[in-house]
């Protein structure tokens, strides 16, 4: 009897697992068809007549007003220079805040911090767009990475770990000699690599996946995140051209997927530890 | 503790870049926005003279373009959180009660395949289930012909156009709210599950009153969170639906974004951003009131 519950309860997971997987194995399948196939509304998973025409295409640089190489690089060196300057930023603040008792106004900031995480973007949406476009940085690099880094998240999630970090050690390196940078660089910083890398996970993942705000803030195919540039193809010219398109998706999708199945521990730990503040 | 001014400095300067990051990404942009709400910002012309609290009293004044753009948006946006909010959390409990309950070797698997479609970005999530809605080349329709079903608007009429957006919300963000669950699940301690089973308690009833009041605060933590991103829904009908059939899906964010970028009116659209995240906020404090009340009444 519970044996059979368990099976049962197995069979229902597999059930819902196939539903999940189903739309990425059909964009997978979809992305070797031509477009007339993909058209076609047969249901073949195996295509009839399998092309890799439209990665070659897309990958060559060949559709019109969408250089998907270029979208990928943007959107990885975007990624990775937020997350550089969110973890470097984050780190020193948290640790200014969490260890040093003489720094001044440290409760006020500390209380801004973590009120600025109740604060929905769309409130500062419209004039951060005004912000950049009086600077003349729309349709820049600048745009699309500096304002990841006032998120208040990454100071939160690191100070809480800073405050529990041994007070010991750290005395041990100020005996020593070691001024606060030494402190920071050369005991705090080696100690916190596991929340380093769950932190920048979080950040590059979001970063790369951001929507809204590269598509405004982008005005020239040459600059689009692989994001915004996807959302522009579905718009444009490849409305129902699945074949390319998915072939589009499937190179868009597959970098971050393959840092989600590589972090997912840090990842989810990531998310409990955020939820539980 | 005292420590001379140099000292003091010292320690400032690990927080100055951050600080000035938030001064000028967050606590400007704030400011500079409620500026803007009160000018008559037209985004192509030189001129923005102060108006006061026009912008806000025509979003206020029926049969304005301004009331219909901003309370038909908004009409359409609490449909959306009224059809998602439920589903995310019982969808997402329940899967979690269910991977919590499978064999300890293949929890982790099924736990990454149903957090998956959350690593992917808005837009491949949409264009992936463009596809699957189709009404002529679609997946779904091509499967419910041959269970002899007739073609489906999905995404052009209504009620379907809601149940898509439902639908795929589910799929892209259902994982987060099930890790969150897992996590506060494993935290109820075993001994109470123990002590109910030598009561002879059903498992109804051990869920009923040993797991949710143990998981009551991850609840309204998921609540809120759910919410608000709900309340944020833009990605799904801008690329899915259009704001289709009609406008019926055109939800508060896109009209926003519209009159902005669309439109160029950017001192009227900053009051409707104003207004939208002052509700966002005031609905998370709310939220967070009522569950707190009834916690001291109930327990």
């Amino acid at each position: 009897m519970k044996h059979a519950r368990k099976i049962a309860l197995v069979l229902l997971a597999c059930v819902i697992a196939t539903v999940f997987v189903l739309p990425l194995v059909w964009m997978l399948s979809t992305s070797f068809k031509n477009d007339i196939e993909a058209l076609s509304g047969r249901m073949t998973f195996i295509p009839e007549k399998p092309t890799i025409k439209n990665y070659a295409e897309g990958l060559r640089g060949n559709l019109m007003n969408v250089p998907i190489m270029r979208w990928i690089v943007n959107s990885l060196s975007v990624g990775v220079i937020a997350t550089g300057i969110v973890l470097w930023f984050s780190s020193m603040a948290a640790y200014a805040l969490a260890r040093l008792p003489d720094l001044p106004l440290r409760r006020m900031w500390f209380s801004m911090f973590v009120a600025s995480l109740m604060i929905p973007g769309v409130l500062t949406f419209l004039p951060m767009y005004m912000e950049f476009n009086a600077l003349r940085l729309i349709n820049t690099y600048a745009a699309l990475i500096l304002p990841y880094s006032a998120g208040a998240f990454g100071v939160f999630l690191l100070y809480q770990f800073f405050i529990s970090f041994p007070r010991e050690i750290e005395e041990a390196a100020r005996i020593d000699g070691a001024n606060k940078w030494q402190v920071y660089v050369r005991v705090l910083l080696p100690s916190s690599v596991q929340i380093m890398v769950t932190l920048g996970i979080l950040t590059f993942m979001g970063v790369y996946n951001d929507f809204v705000w590269p598509l405004y803030a982008t005005t020239s195919p040459e600059m689009r995140t692989i994001t915004a540039g996807i959302a522009t193809m579905a718009q444009g010219s490849y409305v129902q051209k699945y074949g390319t398109l998915m072939a589009m998706t499937t190179v868009a999708t597959l970098p971050v997927l393959i840092i989600f199945l590589v972090g997912q521990r840090s990842f989810v730990k990531a998310i409990t530890q955020a939820g539980l503040k | 503790m005292k420590s001379g001014w140099r000292s003091r400095l010292t320690s400032t300067l690990f927080l100055v870049p951050y600080l000035m990051s938030f001064g000028v990404f967050l606590l400007f942009p704030i400011g500079y926005g409620i500026y803007i709400s009160l000018h008559d910002f037209e985004l192509l012309s030189t001129e923005h003279p102060f108006v006061g609290l026009d912008n806000y009293v025509r979003i206020f004044t029926s049969g304005t373009y301004e009331n219909s753009l901003f309370f038909n948006g908004l009409w359409a946006t609490l449909q959306f959180v009224v059809y998602s909010v439920p589903l995310l959390i019982a969808v997402g409990l329940a899967l979690a009660l269910l991977v919590n309950h499978l064999p300890r070797k293949i929890r982790g698997l099924f736990r990454t395949v149903y957090f998956m479609p959350y690593a992917m970005s808005a837009s491949v999530m949409a264009v992936i289930w463009l596809m699957m809605f189709d009404t002529n080349a679609g997946f779904i329709n091509s499967a419910l012909a041959k269970l002899g079903i007739q073609f489906i608007p999905w995404l052009t009429a209504l009620p379907w156009a809601w149940v898509s957006l439902v639908v795929t919300t589910i799929w892209w963000t259902i994982g987060f709210n099930m890790i969150i669950f897992i996590n506060a699940l494993n935290e109820v301690p075993d001994d109470y599950y123990e002590a109910a089973s030598l009561d002879g308690a059903s498992s109804w009833a051990k869920f009923w009153y040993i797991t949710l009041p143990s998981i009551r605060p991850v609840m309204l933590f998921v609540m809120i969170t759910s919410t608000i991103a709900s309340f944020n829904i833009y990605a799904q009908p801008f690329l899915l639906t259009r704001g289709g059939p009609g406008d019926a899906t055109k939800v508060l964010l896109i009209n926003v974004l519209d009159h902005a970028f669309i439109r160029k009116e950017i001192g009227s659209a900053s009051a409707m951003a104003m207004l939208m995240a002052l509700l966002i906020m005031i609905v998370s404090v709310m939220q967070y009131r009522l569950t707190y009340g009834r916690r001291g009444i109930g327990a």
